[in-house]
């Protein structure tokens, strides 16, 4: 039989227990403040850096706050933050798609940033992704780094054909016919919906005249001439792609342009580097061998276009330590530590600011100084405005609160994989496709054509 | 007597709160819903009646979806049944090893789906797969078949599921074959029944509860199954071609961001699984009763 608890004693534990449950909030209350940061970039090594550097200074300098980052994939990203807005607890700093950020803006969710921007230098950070978060006079986000988009080819192979760069799309169809051969395609374009549906009609339309919506009214544009165009050329490049590439992902494409099944990769950024350096034959593994193409233009159009990746921070109303995400986005900047961002995959995170695009410290990097003519390549994109952010048709399209939506609803791509894949007729595709972008539009309260 | 009444409405009480917090709460709250024009994560909503069931009336993706779901659920499940019956007839039989067997056979209705659905992307990868290597090999086909490209998709994610579910089946049918009385097999026997007399006199009529449970269940399951499909190719450019109606209901509620859609269409499948199920009784529970 257990000893009996005497009444003193149970009274004594119990005010021991309510002393203890007193001090709670006060021993709580010690606990470090936690600066929640939600980003993109998902590598090993690039989470590291950003432990090791901007989140290690930030600690020493606020000691009372611990900040925890989260490296988030696109997808999960936007529908985490998404619920954590609905739920009223988004993270005090977050990557943002630039398509996602004028949805977000006119929703009052976000913070101006102009003071940081003056302060990280305003004429310094490259016209390309300055102004993409610019609304009525006030800047709400500061790119993390770009990262162009382009076509990787076999270089090798195009010259031995004596055929030039592609300027045009016509260019580029004889091109692709000239490159399949001996059980080699010519090209493989990614099967996820994002890219098929979204991310390349975008540039279809770019560099053919074409936007999604009409500027004024904001009436979708997707059976319009630049748009059909688009379509024709996507089904007549079709033919020189390996039959499965629907059903293939965007690293699948990447392995199989290393590994010699393709000539060009559709869509390819300076990660492509990680996969020659890994998969192609040895001696290959060089710009000699594989180098990017800037995209040709289509027949309405005057230059190719291609997306520039690069998501912006961005601090919301709701955030609980605004201040203190601003003075992180003031340490993450900071030379020593974003050069180490930068350098940790090297060229795709290129740095926002022109001096050190071309500063020594930062192509003295040995990939970089290896694939220099990849960021030669990038940099000339720069300079001819060769690249929008990704799902931009042109660059006002950072103003329309829909994009998003216009992505998740698949209809665009449900429009190009029915041409592409199914063989439709581009013209009936483009009505159904316009019918439903109309709808949807209508449905979001965006319609301001009568 | 009083007293007694009570004492049963409290031990009913946690059951009645459990039912009623996660069951008829969120089926209620849908409905409501469903009547909304409501973004799915902006506090922005506004009240339009039955139009998001009168807009899918009329919306061609409703439709494709509807078929594309009918038809998955419709081919899984026959061949789940045929499948697992088979299966289960023959684990009922003694042989050495049995009893591994049925474990093994357990095997794809254990792991996660996400596992099931990455290890049959992997197999069936057109430039790197096995099944396409084997093909080859063997001279079957003289170029990799595509099979997760669009003429193939419905195909190979109806192989993954039936892979998956089968055991489901197997497991079920198998439980009561052990229960049917060997004297009706023996009895059977000596009046001449064949094999395959013996199945359709003896085992299909003893079997017949078990079988209605098992298509009343599976076929809800796959009509419903979002999991599986949208891995497979969800995010794939040839998703529309295996869009289900789950699908289309994840879409409009997280992708088109129009939560009231969404919900409007979990309530249209409601409906049609609660129309079809009381249909399934009245044509084949009726009959069961009548003989």
């Amino acid at each position: 039989m257990p000893p009996a608890l005497s009444r003193r004693r149970f009274l004594a534990s119990g005010v021991a227990g309510a002393t203890l449950l007193a001090r709670a909030p006060a021993v709580l209350g010690q606990q470090p403040r936690e600066l929640n940061v939600w980003h993109t970039e998902v590598e090993p090594q690039t989470v590291k850096v950003i432990q090791d550097t901007s989140i290690a200074e930030f600690e020493k300098k606020f000691p009372g706050f611990k900040v925890r980052q989260q490296a988030l994939s696109w997808g999960d990203l936007n529908t985490k933050l998404l619920a954590s807005l609905a739920a009223g607890g988004p993270p005090d700093l977050t990557h943002l798609n630039p398509f996602m950020t004028a949805s977000l803006h006119t929703k009052g969710l976000l913070r101006p940033m102009d003071e940081l921007i003056r302060a990280l230098g305003e004429k310094d950070i490259h016209e390309a992704t300055l102004k993409l978060q610019y609304f009525d006079g006030k800047y709400y986000g500061v790119t993390h780094a770009m990262g162009a988009t382009y076509f990787a080819e076999r270089r090798d192979l195009r010259e031995k054909k004596g055929i030039k760069p592609p300027e045009t799309w016509a260019d580029m169809l004889q091109l692709a016919a000239a490159l399949t051969e001996d059980g080699r395609f010519a090209l493989q374009m990614p099967g996820e919906k994002l890219y098929i549906g979204f991310v390349h009609p975008a540039e279809w339309l770019a560099e053919n005249g074409g936007s999604w919506v009409d500027p004024k009214t904001w009436r979708p544009q997707l059976n319009s001439k630049a748009m059909l165009e688009a379509l024709e050329y996507a089904q007549k490049l079709n033919r020189f792609q390996p039959q499965g590439w629907s059903g293939q992902k965007y690293l699948d494409t990447l392995a199989a342009l290393a590994n010699g099944k393709v000539a060009m990769a559709h869509l390819s950024g300076a990660r492509t580097i990680g996969y020659i350096e890994k998969y192609a034959p040895e001696g290959t593994r060089d710009p000699e061998h594989f180098m990017p193409l800037l995209r040709p233009h289509g027949p309405s159009g005057k230059v190719g276009v291609s997306a520039l990746d690069g998501e912006n921070w961005a601090v919301f109303t709701q955030s609980k330590y605004p201040n203190e995400a601003f003075e992180f986005l003031r340490l993450f900047y900071k030379k020593e530590n974003y050069l180490q961002y930068c350098h940790s995959v090297p060229i795709h995170l290129s740095p926002i600011f022109k001096s050190m695009l071309t500063d020594p410290a930062y192509l003295a990097n040995e990939r970089i100084k290896k694939w220099k003519p990849w960021h030669d390549v990038m940099m000339s994109g720069l300079r001819s405005g060769r690249f929008l952010p990704i799902g931009f048709s042109r660059p006002d399209d950072n103003v329309l609160p829909f994009l998003a939506e216009l992505d998740g609803s698949g209809i665009v791509a449900d429009m190009v994989v029915e041409v592409m894949v199914g063989g439709k007729t581009p013209k009936a595709e483009a009505d159904r496709a316009q019918k439903r972008a109309e709808e949807l539009l209508t449905q979001l309260g965006a319609k301001r054509w009568s | 007597m009083r007293k007694n009444a009570l004492a049963g409405w409290l031990l009913l009480a946690p059951s009645l709160l459990l039912i009623g917090g996660l069951i008829l709460y969120p089926i209620a709250y849908n409905l409501w819903l469903s009547l909304f024009d409501k973004h799915a994560f902006m506090p922005v909503q506004k009240f339009v009646g039955l139009q998001n069931y009168r807009y899918f009336a009329g919306d061609p993706e409703f439709w494709n979806a509807f078929y594309y779901g009918t038809v998955y659920a419709a081919v899984t499940m026959v061949f789940q049944l045929l499948l697992g019956v088979a299966a289960a007839l023959l684990l009922n039989e003694a042989f050495h090893g049995r009893a591994l067997l049925r474990g093994v056979v357990l095997f794809p209705y254990v792991i996660p789906t996400i596992v099931a659905v990455i290890l049959w992307k992997w197999l069936l990868n057109d430039s790197y797969g096995l099944v396409n290597y084997l093909l080859l090999a063997a001279g079957v086909v003289r170029a990799p078949v595509a099979w997760l490209g669009k003429d193939w998709i419905m195909f190979s994610l109806v192989l993954t599921s039936v892979w998956q579910f089968f055991p489901f089946v197997v497991v079920t049918y198998l439980a009561r074959l052990q229960t049917i009385p060997p004297e009706l097999y023996e009895a059977a026997t000596v009046d001449g029944a064949t094999v395959w007399r013996r199945f359709l006199h003896v085992t299909l009529p003893q079997t017949s509860n078990v079988l209605f449970v098992i298509v009343l269940l599976r076929s809800i399951w796959m009509f419903t199954k979002f999991d599986t499909v949208w891995l497979m190719a969800g995010e794939s450019a040839v998703s529309r071609y295996v869009r289900t109606l789950p699908v289309y209901a994840y879409a409009r509620s997280f992708t088109y961001l129009q939560a009231g859609m969404g919900a409007a269409l979990a309530v249209i499948m409601f409906g049609m699984l609660l129309a079809a199920t009381f249909v399934y009784f009245r044509l084949f529970r009726e009959e069961e009763v009548l003989t």
